[in-house]
C-alpha cells in the first residue's frame, strides 16, 4: 500500500506512539530542567563548582545514547526505564550550563538592589533574567531527546522509534518503507511543534533585556541549537 | 550517536565562552587562570578510561562466558567491530568535511546567512533524527556500508557547516581555528552516529551492544557499551587537547566573545 493509505489504516496506532514519545520527552525534559536549574542554582557562585558543572556535561553528552543505554539495561532491564534515565542524563547538562551562564551574566545591580531592599533569596531575582538562557538550553536539549528517545526504542522503549526499527527489522518487507517514513516524519513533526512552542513561550515569558549585560548568555545560531544529531 | 558535537555548536560552546566570556564578565565570580585547571582536567579522562578498560579486561579475564556470549566475542569479532567503527568515523569525517568545509567558505564570505527559507530548512533538517535518516537510506541504497557512511556523513553536515562559518566569522583572518573546529565536530559527532551503523548492516561497536540486547547476554552488551564510551571520550579528549594546542587563550576568548556578540543581536529566539 502507498504511504496515505498505510497512514491512514494505522493512524491509531501512530498517534499512541507519538504520544508516548512526546510525552517520555517531555516529562524527561521537566525532570532535567527541575534538576538542572537546582544544580546550576547551587554552583553557580562558585567558580570550581560551576567550572566542573560544565565540563562533565560535555563529557556525558559525548557518550554516544546507545551506549548508555547498554549500561543502563543490565542495572533496569529493558523498556521504558532506561528510555527514561537515559532522557534525563541527557537533558541534564545543557540546562546546567544555561543556569550557570545565564545566572553569571545577569546585571548584578538589580540582584543587589534587591538585597538592599530586604529580599534575601538574590535568585528569585536572578533565576528569571536567566530565564531565556536556560530556555535556550531546554529547547536544544529537547531536540536532542527526540533522537535519544527514538533509539531507545531498540531496547523495547516507548515511541515513534519503534515504527523505524520495525521497518529497518525487515526492509525488504511491504510496509517496511511505509513504516520508516511514518516513524521519522512523526518524529520531525513532534520536534518542530515542541520548537514552536518553546519560541511561543519564550517570546510570552521572557524579560526584555533587563538585567541582562551587553555579552549575555551564548544564543544558538540559526533558529534553535542542537544537543545531538540522533 | 554523540551528543557533544552539535551540544557544542548549539551554546554549550565548550569551555571557551564560559571560562573566557562568562567568567570575565561576573565579578562576582572569580576565576583562577584557565591554564592550570585545564591540564588537570585533561589528564583525568585519559585516566579514568584507562582504569575503566583495565577493571573491565580483569573482569573478562577471570569471567566464565556462557557460550552464546562466548561466540559472539570470539574469533576477532571484538577488534573486528572496533575497526569497522574506527573506519566509518575517520572516512565519513573526511566526507563531511570535504563537503562543509568549501561550503563553510562560500558562506561565510558572503553575508548569506541565509533568510528565513534557509533557516526553515536548516530546522528542518536537524529535526531528523539520525536512526530515522540511517533507516530511510537504508531502503533506498540497501544494507550495508554505504548506507551507513552516507547517513553518517548526512547527519554532520549541517551542524560542521554551521560551526565552521561561524569559526570562520568569528576569525576575520586566520583559517586554521575555524576548520579544526570542523574537524572537531564532525569526529566526535561521528564516532557516536556510528554506533547506529549496526542498524543498517554497516557493522562498527553498536554490532556488540544490538547483540547483547537481542541475545539478552549482559557480558557483550557491557562489553560493547563500554568500548563504545571508551572511544567517544577518547575521540573528545583528543578533539580538545587539539583544540587548546591549536591556539593562545587569549586568542580564544576574543573570539568568543566576538562570536557571542554576533550570536546575540539575533536573540535567542530567531
Amino acid at each position: 500500500m502507498n504511504f496515505w493509505e498505510y497512514l491512514g489504516s494505522h493512524h491509531r496506532q501512530l498517534l499512541t506512539d507519538a504520544g508516548q514519545h512526546a510525552s517520555a520527552v517531555l516529562g524527561c525534559m521537566v525532570v532535567a530542567t527541575v534538576l538542572g536549574v537546582l544544580l546550576g542554582l547551587a554552583t553557580w557562585r562558585s567558580a570550581w563548582a560551576a567550572r566542573l558543572a560544565t565540563t562533565a556535561g560535555p563529557s556525558i553528552l559525548a557518550v554516544p545514547p546507545l551506549a548508555v543505554l547498554g549500561l543502563l539495561i543490565p542495572v533496569v532491564g529493558l523498556g521504558v526505564a532506561p528510555t527514561v534515565i537515559a532522557l534525563t542524563l541527557y537533558g541534564l547538562p545543557p540546562v546546567v550550563r544555561h543556569a550557570i551562564v545565564g545566572l553569571r551574566a545577569v546585571d548584578p545591580s538589580p540582584v543587589d538592589a534587591a538585597r538592599v531592599i530586604g529580599m534575601t533569596r538574590p535568585a528569585r531575582v536572578g533565576l528569571p533574567l536567566a530565564w531565556p538562557s536556560i530556555l535556550t538550553g531546554i529547547r536544544g536539549s529537547t531536540r536532542m531527546l527526540m533522537g535519544v528517545t527514538a533509539i531507545a526504542a531498540c531496547a523495547s522503549g516507548p515511541g515513534l522509534g519503534k515504527e523505524i526499527f520495525r521497518g529497518l527489522g525487515s526492509p525488504d518487507s511491504e510496509n517496511a518503507l511505509n513504516e520508516v517514513l511514518a516513524g521519522t516524519l512523526g518524529i520531525v513533526a513532534l520536534t518542530l511543534l515542541f520548537d514552536g512552542a518553546y519560541v511561543l513561550l519564550g517570546r510570552l515569558t521572557c524579560v526584555e533585556r533587563a538585567g541582562l549585560r551587553a555579552g549575555r548568555a551564548p544564543v544558538e545560531r540559526e533558529g534553535g541549537g542542537e544537543g545531538v544529531r540522533v | 550517536m554523540s551528543v557533544r558535537g552539535l551540544e557544542e555548536r548549539e551554546g554549550f560552546e565548550g569551555r571557551d565562552e564560559d571560562s573566557g566570556a562568562g567568567a570575565a564578565e561576573s565579578p562576582a565570580v572569580p576565576s583562577r587562570p584557565g591554564p592550570r585547571v585545564t591540564w588537570r582536567k585533561l589528564t583525568f579522562l585519559p585516566a579514568f578510561l584507562v582504569a575503566v578498560l583495565l577493571a573491565t579486561w580483569l573482569w573478562f579475564a577471570r569471567a566464565d562466558l556462557d557460550p552464546v556470549s562466548a561466540k559472539a566475542l570470539s574469533n576477532g569479532r571484538v577488534s573486528e567491530a572496533l575497526w569497522q567503527h574506527v573506519r566509518l568515523t575517520v572516512i565519513s569525517t573526511f566526507l563531511v568535511l570535504v563537503v562543509a568545509i568549501p561550503l563553510g567558505f562560500l558562506l561565510a564570505r558572503r553575508a548569506f546567512g541565509g533568510g528565513p527559507m534557509a533557516r526553515a530548512a536548516g530546522l528542518t533538517g536537524r529535526a531528523v533524527p539520525a536512526i530515522g535518516l540511517l533507516a530511510l537510506l537504508v531502503m533506498w541504497l540497501g544494507t550495508g556500508t554505504k548506507a551507513a557512511l552516507v547517513g553518517i556523513t548526512a547527519c554532520a553536515v549541517l551542524p560542521v557547516l554551521s560551526h565552521t562559518v561561524a569559526g570562520l566569522r568569528a576569525n576575520d583572518s586566520p583559517v586554521a581555528p575555524g576548520i579544526l573546529a570542523g574537524v572537531r565536530t564532525a569526529l566526535v559527532l561521528n564516532v557516536g552516529t556510528a554506533t547506529l551503523a549496526t542498524f543498517g548492516g554497516g557493522g562498527g561497536l553498536g554490532v556488540l551492544i544490538a547483540t547483547g540486547i537481542t541475545t539478552r547476554r549482559m557480558p557483550v552488551l557491557i562489553l560493547g557499551s563500554v568500548l563504545t564510551m571508551t572511544l567517544a571520550l577518547l575521540v573528545d579528549w583528543l578533539a580538545s587537547v587539539a583544540e587548546l594546542l591549536s591556539g593562545p587563550r587569549g586568542c580564544q576568548e576574543l573570539d568568543a566573545k566576538k562570536s557571542m556578540q554576533k550570536r546575540c543581536c539575533k536573540g535567542p529566539f530567531a
